[in-house]
């Protein structure tokens, strides 16, 4: 808050984080560490704790070559980006479009519309599983990439950023246009589109990061192995013979590299988009 | 905009463009809701209050609503305080700043059946890091999950792990909508630092602190990954939440009645809980405007 600029307050703020960050980082790090090691390994160096509890003693990189040679997992890792990649831009779309209305528009039950798809998003999908199960088997879509597609094709989450968002836009912008002739969908293609660059972002990121990590919907419609996503195979890998507690860490590894380095990427954005979403106080 | 602001095209313009999304969310969660509030009243295909009856009866749901409520009592006040802590620090203008600000966003990033199932590995008596690291302490080995007093609280601190750095961003965000000047003015007022934050900071960013309490209430009240994949609910029903139990009841033992009732049953608490935030909060708000 206040900028202070005493030297021994920094230390203190300092080592505060960096203990804070290394707690927080300490369960990804070791997982990371331990999937380039054996089974064995990890059971000889537990006690007592040495820095060769942490540390791989003889490198190796035998557990990828058997969760990828042996039990399949980059099918699982296929499926999901073919998922994400169907899902992702539908759900992008129909989420602006969504915010886009609520933004712009007064019509006829708006507040109650708008109550509805927030709704949507403080309820998840794993909590009303059972009625929505029911519902997909009688669809016929148990065991499709469908069953994990149509109910997450709109985020009500998504909608609430894309509408505190665009109430910033002027509105003169958008009249400007509409007296030009252009249509509602062109006003909202070529004009609000644009300037949606980072809520977009953040929306996907949080789409993608969702859809990545969504497990026990999956588990429930989806566990045929030809549908199978990562989360999934990975809930598996322990019900299958011979599954050593190095391949869950590597399977595992892998499953939590893949957001942490796209959230990387992209953190700027990340943060940016939020505070432009009306969050603001 | 003028032109064709009464003809029906304009009318309908905004249902339409607003109908693919609202369909998919009334279909797949408005309809599935409403769907098992419905038929946990209809038993032989008439109204029937049987099946919250018999749930009266039942011990096992007293005892996971009364370990949800424990639970979450807990729980939701540690992260919303942490997540709030957490964005003041970092918030604060220091180098690299955003460095830390994206290490303890990471956890949020993991899927919550990796982190159940890589920390029940890590909590692991004989071979756990976590063991490891208590035993050179001089702690000694504990239990943690597989312990009936520890394991729910063992929960909580993984919950809390994985969650705060979410909250932590919406929170960050407030904060950086509050205009600079006015920490300023209160310094030159005189005021100290917990006086500021406790009468300007949190005031000012209240949208944000709602929208947290309101999503973490929910997001905490239905978390039942950790049960489902480390604890089984147990040992000694100590980590039965009401969530565990409506998936046990639902697909071990099939009993699809119960598990309507016990879902109507914890989206009402949730939705409860909720309004009362809402309303609690916003009275405040306007207690201040006023």
């Amino acid at each position: 808050m206040v900028k202070n600029n005493n030297p021994l307050t920094h230390v203190i703020q300092y080592i505060v984080l960096s203990i804070l960050a290394i707690i927080s980082m300490f369960p990804l790090i070791y997982i990371i560490l331990a999937s380039f090691r054996s089974n064995q390994e990890l059971f000889t160096y537990a006690l007592p704790f040495t820095i060769k509890t942490l540390i791989p003693q003889h490198w190796t990189l035998d557990n990828f070559i058997q969760i990828f040679v042996n039990m399949n997992f980059g099918r699982s890792i296929l499926n999901t980006i073919l998922v994400i990649a169907v899902l992702l831009p539908i759900s992008l779309i129909l989420s602006a479009l969504g915010g886009f209305v609520f933004a712009f528009f007064n019509f006829t039950g708006k507040a109650f519309l708008f109550a509805i798809c927030m709704i949507s998003f403080m309820i998840p999908t794993d909590a009303i599983a059972v009625p929505l199960y029911n519902e997909i088997s009688k669809m016929g879509l148990i065991n499709t990439y469908w069953a994990l597609i149509l109910p997450d094709a709109a985020s009500g989450l998504a909608m609430f950023l894309f509408t505190q968002f665009f109430k910033d836009i002027p509105k003169s912008l958008l009249e400007a246009a509409r007296i030009d002739g252009a249509s509602w969908l062109q006003v909202f293609r070529r004009i609000v589109l644009p300037l949606s660059v980072p809520v977009a972002i953040t929306a996907g990121l949080m789409i993608f990061t969702n859809e990545w990590n969504n497990f026990f919907w999956p588990l429930l419609a989806a566990r045929n192995e030809n549908v199978r996503t990562i989360q999934v195979a990975l809930a598996y890998f322990e019900d299958e013979n011979q599954v050593f507690f190095s391949y869950i860490f590597a399977g595992s590894a892998i499953s939590a590299i893949v957001p942490a380095i796209i959230f990387l990427s992209l953190q700027k954005y990340f943060v940016q988009g939020i505070a432009s979403s009306g969050l603001k106080g | 905009m003028k032109t064709d602001q009464t003809s029906t095209y304009a009318k309908a313009a905004p249902y339409l463009m607003l109908a693919p999304a609202l369909a998919i969310i009334l279909i797949f969660k408005i309809y599935p809701i409403l769907s098992v509030f419905v038929k946990s009243f209809i038993r032989d295909g008439q109204f029937s209050l049987k099946t919250y009856y018999i749930l009266s009866q039942d011990a096992t749901f007293w005892n996971s609503l009364l370990t949800t409520l424990k639970m979450n009592v807990v729980m939701i006040p540690l992260q919303v305080i942490l997540s709030i802590i957490l964005a003041l620090l970092v918030n604060l203008q220091l180098k690299g700043i955003s460095v830390y600000r994206t290490l303890l966003y990471l956890p949020v990033t993991m899927a919550i059946s990796v982190a159940s199932i890589t920390w029940r590995m890590m909590a692991n008596y004989n071979s756990g890091v976590f063991n490891s690291i208590l035993s050179a302490t001089g702690i000694g080995r504990q239990g943690l999950f597989t312990d009936v007093h520890q394991a729910l609280w063992f929960i909580v601190i993984m919950a809390t792990w994985k969650g705060c750095g979410y909250w932590m961003m919406f929170i960050l965000a407030g904060l950086k909508g509050v205009d600079t000047s006015i920490y300023e003015s209160a310094k030159l007022d005189g005021a100290g630092y917990f006086k500021t934050l406790f009468s300007i900071t949190l005031p000012m960013i209240k949208n944000s602190l709602l929208f947290v309490i309101v999503a973490n209430t929910s997001a905490n009240m239905l978390l039942f990954a950790p049960m489902q994949l480390i604890t089984d609910g147990g040992p000694q029903n100590s980590t039965n939440v009401l969530m565990y139990e409506i998936y046990k009841s639902a697909f071990r033992n099939g009993n699809q009645s119960r598990a309507g009732a016990l879902t109507s049953i914890l989206l009402i608490i949730v939705l409860t809980v909720v309004i009362l935030q809402f309303k609690l909060l916003n009275r405040d708000k306007e207690e201040e405007n006023g």
